[in-house]
């Protein structure tokens, strides 16, 4: 009796999207794509006061406006719709964590691959940088960043890049120091290549495929980072959308009982970051040369 | 226990075909493969690599992942028909009947257990209700069986404090300690030195005769076959090719397939028939222009935290000095941790001495400076052991050519030659230029590993085992091309290897070397006709007595 139910279960978890991790990539490409065409989809632009009913301010999901729409996630405070603020702020949270993961991987990639094959002092001075940037707690560095360089859109890349780059490097470094000590770059060493041709022809093209696994999980890191600095009100400035800022947008209204303002950015949030790493954990098993064949 | 059961072989596999179940459909690995193997015998499975030898030996133990799958025949213990039971059954049959023991010994026991503790499991999982006092008793005896000195004393000790031979005598007594009936052995003896392979042959053997237990003994070495196996089944493309008593296969071949398998096995002669008068027993140093002197070599012991106790060092080259014949081929041969690699990494520049000038015609270079420096580097090519991790896998074969003779020529300033006469020279075709290693075969990508090398016009070539690696129909082919090559382009080579066949096929001038240091030198002719080394003969009787003459 158990066996057969179960067994009718696992007939139906077979098609369930999840096992395939079908879904998390169904939701991504959509998250890009609104991402995309936000100022087509959005009935208004948050942050343009001309678009804006003050009057409407704290409406409930699905009041009608009047510019001939309807609020289906509610305003904010200041009336502000929160579909278009979430549209507005996924195009944030999207280019400055793909933007810096890029950088970060680059700088990475540049640094692990030097330590490893120059070893000496080039290994001991990118290794202890990377441990000291590793030792220190991420929002620290990220917070000394912001408030240093102030709040801006390219600072929060820089303070993203800071933070992330030594994850990609200390990972590099240990791929590239095995690459290193095999025979075919003995061989290119008895060629007398330059030694900049050994490193991107030879380390190099070998090192990345792990990379390439550390991206999708840094850009969730990143997304998160980005959403935490803005909530606390030191990412992205006041003036321009954010996930994280449109949650604490809402965070003084929570008790009044107008959920929306906070919950609906704060979903949104959650389903981008957890598909982005379901979708990374599937690159990362295609990618795994140990993996068995289904 | 029935009749059928009485009278049937220990095993027996009947029609056995397996397939492999890949997205782009099934593959055959194995096809309508039949044998059978009695009490208190040696059956030998041989062949070449992809043969399907490990596939037979694992699906026998009932090891293989779930994507194969057995599309016709059985597989019976005694009589009993795996399949036909229940396959829990089965397996609690596989696990009291059959044991197996496989190639490495490092990985095959648990690094952080103690051997005693490792095989009291063993007992324990066979015997649930024997008391640790009996248990221990078990051990040591088996220990002993094994022939471990001193069993009492080494129970509590760990694998890294045992030598390899020692280690693969510790997991051949776990495969005992079950009391199972077969063995099934995987290249039992292919990660060790030949010597220490003939005593785990010999141990084996004498288990066989006091015990009476039966080994199936997968191997690709004909050697070790000879030397203990009652009869051989030889396995090609998955297809049985021959299946006979030892004797008769190796005697009178009833196949092709195994004539030339035989054929290509390299052989030590041992009478001196073909006196070869060209190089004297001894080289007279200054006449030679090619070779080392007093290079010397250590590695340290383990890193200590404080910078200046790092004291305690290895050594792994004492004072060696060497010759090599020009344009001809000269030959190191040693057992694993006798230097002979570093001496080759040395030589070509990619290491660093700590001592020791290397000459090269009239110039003499410090082996102990950075080998950029003193331009040693680059004047020297090598050929490594595996071919494929020698090529870079992301480059095709044409780019990474292209860019031994664009850099590498450059050195000796010699014009460059091109790629397709190169590729035609070294036996390949030239389509095979646009194709990336991974799709190669082995012997393939070694030709490649030659062509690369002779592309950078060398005057000398390092060889490091370049044949290990490959199957024995392959040495055969990358010895005649190597010998050619030597012949033709007047390149002076010194050829590493642990095989003293191979060295004697090629090789005019040997030197032997253990532990660091020179054991013996000498013509190719006097080291294995006349040599009055200890070391060197023990190196000899290690052979497998079937292919010496």
């Amino acid at each position: 009796m158990i066996a057969q139910t179960l067994r009718t279960w696992w007939k139906w978890w077979k098609w369930w999207p999840f096992r395939h991790n079908e879904l998390p990539k169904l939701f991504l490409c959509a998250y890009v794509l609104l991402a995309l065409a936000a100022p087509l989809l959005a009935p208004q632009n948050p942050y343009d006061p001309t678009q804006i009913f003050a009057w409407e301010a704290s409406s409930a999901p699905g009041t009608p406006s009047g510019g001939g729409y309807v609020y289906w996630l509610g305003t904010d405070g200041l009336g502000r719709d929160i579909a278009s603020t979430i549209l507005y702020g996924l195009r944030i949270s999207l280019m400055v964590s793909v933007i810096s993961s890029a950088i970060a991987a680059a700088i990475g990639l540049a640094a692990g691959v030097s330590a490893a094959f120059f070893g000496r002092w080039v290994d001991i001075v990118i290794m202890r940088l990377v441990d000291l940037q590793l030792s220190l707690p991420t929002m620290l560095v990220a917070l000394i960043a912001i408030v240093t360089l102030g709040p801006s859109i390219d600072r929060i890349i820089l303070a993203l890049v800071i933070v992330q780059w030594a994850a990609y490097a200390r990972m590099v470094r240990g791929v590239a120091l095995g690459e290193r000590g095999k025979p075919y770059v003995d061989a290119a060493r008895l060629l007398r290549l330059p030694t900049h041709r050994i490193l991107f022809r030879h380390v190099l093209p070998n090192s990345v495929p792990p990379v390439v696994t550390l991206i999708p999980i840094e850009i969730g890191h990143a997304i998160a980072l980005e959403a935490t600095l803005s909530f606390l009100g030191l990412g992205v400035p006041v003036d321009k959308p954010s996930l994280g800022s449109a949650v604490a947008n809402g965070f003084q209204y929570l008790l009044t009982g107008q959920y929306w303002i906070s919950l609906f950015p704060g979903l949104a949030l959650f389903g981008l970051i957890a598909s982005i790493n379901f979708v990374g954990e599937d690159l990362r098993r295609r990618l795994d040369p140990r993996r068995e064949p289904q | 226990m029935t009749d059928a059961a009485f009278f049937a072989p220990l095993l027996e596999v009947r029609n056995l075909s397996l397939q492999y179940r890949s997205p782009g459909g099934p593959i055959p690995i194995l096809h309508d493969i039949s044998l059978y193997l009695k009490q208190g015998e040696v059956v030998g499975i041989i062949g070449e690599s992809g043969a399907g030898k490990s596939t037979l030996g694992n699906a026998i133990l009932g090891l293989l992942p779930p994507a194969f799958e057995q599309s016709d025949g059985t597989i019976c213990i005694s009589g009993m028909d795996l399949d036909r039971i229940d396959s829990r059954q089965g397996e609690a049959l596989r696990r009291r009947r059959i044991s197996a023991v496989f190639q490495d010994h490092t990985t095959s026991l648990d690094p952080l257990m103690s051997v005693g503790a490792q095989i009291a499991e063993t007992i324990r999982a066979a015997e649930p209700t024997l008391c640790s006092e009996d248990v221990y008793r078990r051990v040591v005896a088996l220990l002993k069986q094994v022939e471990i000195d001193d069993a009492e004393r080494r129970f509590r000790d760990r694998p890294h404090q045992f030598s390899g031979g020692q280690r693969q005598r510790i997991v051949i007594a776990m495969a005992l300690a079950g009391s199972p009936d077969l063995i099934v052995a995987d290249e039992p003896t292919s990660a060790l030195d030949a010597t220490v392979q003939k005593q785990i042959l010999a141990l084996l053997r004498h288990l066989v005769e006091e015990t009476g237990i039966s080994i199936l003994l997968v191997t690709h070495d004909m050697g070790v076959i000879a030397e203990i196996a009652d009869r051989v089944v030889v396995m090609r493309h998955g297809h049985i090719a021959e299946q006979n008593a030892v004797s008769v296969v190796l005697d009178q071949p009833q196949n092709d397939y195994t004539r030339r398998l035989l054929a290509a096995v390299p052989k030590i002669r041992l009478t001196g028939d073909s006196v070869d008068t060209s190089v004297a027993d001894t080289i007279s140093v200054p006449a030679l222009a090619i070779g080392g002197h007093g290079i010397t070599k250590t590695f340290p012991l383990g890193r200590s935290v404080l910078p200046l106790m790092n004291s305690r060092r290895k050594a792994a080259l004492q004072d060696i000095s060497f010759d090599l014949l020009p344009g001809a081929i000269t030959g190191v041969v040693g057992e694993s941790g006798s230097g002979k690699s570093t001496l080759g990494r040395i030589f070509a520049g990619l290491e660093q001495a700590d001592a020791g000038t290397i000459r090269i015609g009239e110039e003499i270079v410090d082996a102990s400076r950075s080998s950029r420096k003193t331009g040693l580097l680059g004047r020297v090519q090598m050929i490594f052991q595996d071919p494929s991790v020698s090529l870079n896998p992301r480059m095709t074969i044409e780019k990474a050519l292209r860019e031994s003779v664009r850099y590498g020529a450059r050195a000796t300033g010699n014009g460059s030659g091109s790629l397709g006469a190169m590729m035609d020279r070294v036996g390949l075709s030239r389509s095979l230029l646009a194709r990336y290693p991974h799709q190669l075969s082995g012997g393939q990508k070694q030709r490649v590993a030659i062509a690369r090398a002779l592309l950078a016009r060398p005057q000398i070539i390092v060889a490091d085992e370049p044949t290990s690696a490959l199957d024995v129909s392959v040495q055969a082919e990358i010895l005649d091309l190597l010998k050619e090559i030597v012949a033709e382009q007047n390149v002076t080579v010194l050829f590493i290897s642990h095989d003293l066949a191979v060295v004697q096929a090629l090789c005019r001038f040997v030197y032997v070397l253990k532990a660091g240091q020179i054991a013996d030198s000498g013509s190719s002719d006097f080291i294995f006709t006349r040599s009055q080394s200890p070391y060197t003969r023990s190196l000899i009787d290690a052979r497998p007595r079937r292919f010496t003459h």
